[in-house]
């Protein structure tokens, strides 16, 4: 049975963050208006995104440079 | 028309002090009426007043004549007109979007102001408001935040009254003993020649939902209802993937966006090396800069739909509001 993207996002999440310079993982639309999952990362990242998979559980899987996630006080 | 303006001037110029003399006028200026068609416009005198009254509600003297010297007089209600005070600067009462902060952060924002069991409280961050898990109960909250120029005692708005602990990734959560003891029995059983060695099973990083936190103005009257540049905040909703947002922050002011991502799990900075993973995210494009955070984050219907905490060169991160009322114990 095919799981949810949600479901296929909550499987996969721990081990994406556990990737070199994967900052989130969330799900948003892909370039087409897709439902997809979307891994952030803090800087070009040409090993993680080559180790990365097109799809997971038959939903696409998208990267982008985000930048390191930061907390937003000021100076912080 | 050229004419017809200079004439206007003139006639107020000669009208002028006699016209702000009045009740309630609080500008004159030379403005333009629609004319009788509808298309063209007349040069008029404007009065503005903070509160337009009917002619009975005033003395004969406060009324503003409708012509002067044959130049048509327009009565425009703008309000009082104060000068604008930065979003950095010390306001009181202090609306939601300007700099606040614990006595030993630099600057953060006012959210928005919430109930619970009938009181009033200040919601923002907990690494605004209480100093990313450092502060006491009790501890002043300074408006403007001591970046901006807040001192104590003089600038004390509030009292830290609650806040949800961040767990950050690597803080002994009762795991450091455990690793510790496990260490030294290794130690001891590789010293005893056995093979034996005792490996921890790993356990999932704590997560968190929100960063959030709550303060007790000193007295109601210091804090507004208001949010500048959006108003009050009338309901809340639940965020959605492409939902409309905006949020009024101390840095970047009013700004609007999107919700790009859902359910995101995400890992932010919070300096010294601190890092904590928040799961059940909103995401939206860059919508804010270093000092935004505790920005109340709305939809375009003025419904709070989370609080603003992080971001990226090209992101910003929010917390949902469902979870920043459940921890807190506010009411939904």
């Amino acid at each position: 049975m095919l799981s949810s993207i949600q479901e296929a996002k909550t499987k996969h999440a721990e081990r994406l963050l556990e990737l070199p310079g994967v900052v989130s993982v969330g799900i948003g639309l892909d370039p087409g208006g897709r439902p997809a999952i979307l891994v952030g990362l803090d800087g070009p990242r040409p090993e993680t995104c080559a180790s990365l998979p097109d799809s997971l559980e038959g939903y696409p899987l998208c990267t982008q440079v985000t930048g390191p996630v930061e907390a937003l006080a000021s100076g912080d | 028309m050229p004419d017809s303006i200079q004439c206007a001037r003139d006639v107020l110029a000669g009208a002028r002090a006699e016209l702000q003399d009045r009740a309630h006028v609080v500008a004159t200026g030379v403005g333009l009426t629609p004319g009788a068609g509808g298309d063209s416009s007349v040069p008029c005198i404007v009065c503005s007043v903070a509160e337009k009254l009917s002619r009975a509600e005033l003395a004969s003297r406060d009324r503003v004549p409708s012509m002067l010297d044959g130049v048509r007089v327009e009565v425009v209600q703008t309000g009082p007109i104060r000068a604008l005070a930065a979003r950095t600067d010390r306001q009181r009462p202090a609306p939601g979007g300007v700099s606040i902060g614990h006595h030993d952060i630099s600057a953060g924002t006012l959210g928005c102001l919430v109930r619970k069991d009938g009181v009033l409280f200040i919601l923002s961050n907990n690494h605004v408001l209480a100093a990313s898990n450092a502060a006491e109960l009790g501890d002043p909250i300074l408006q403007p935040g001591p970046l901006d120029g807040g001192r104590l005692p003089e600038d004390r708005i509030a009292s830290l009254t609650d806040f949800v602990p961040i767990s950050f990734l690597g803080a002994p959560a009762g795991g450091s003993l455990v690793r510790g003891g496990a260490q030294l029995l290794n130690r001891c059983l590789g010293r005893l020649g056995s093979d034996l060695r005792l490996r921890l099973v790993r356990e999932p990083p704590s997560t968190s939902l929100v960063d959030a936190a709550l303060a007790r103005p000193l007295d109601d009257s210091l804090v507004s209802d208001e949010i500048l540049e959006i108003g009050s905040v009338i309901d809340i909703a639940s965020g959605e993937l492409g939902m409309e947002i905006q949020k009024s922050g101390r840095t970047t002011g009013l700004t609007r966006g999107r919700i790009e991502q859902v359910d995101v799990t995400v890992d932010v900075q919070y300096g010294g090396g601190r890092v904590a993973r928040f799961t059940d995210q909103l995401m939206a494009g860059r919508m804010s800069q270093g000092g935004d955070s505790g920005s109340a984050m709305l939809d375009a219907h003025a419904r709070l739909v989370g609080l603003l905490f992080a971001g990226s060169e090209s992101t910003t991160v929010i917390n949902r509001v469902e979870h920043v009322f459940t921890g807190l114990g506010l009411e939904i």
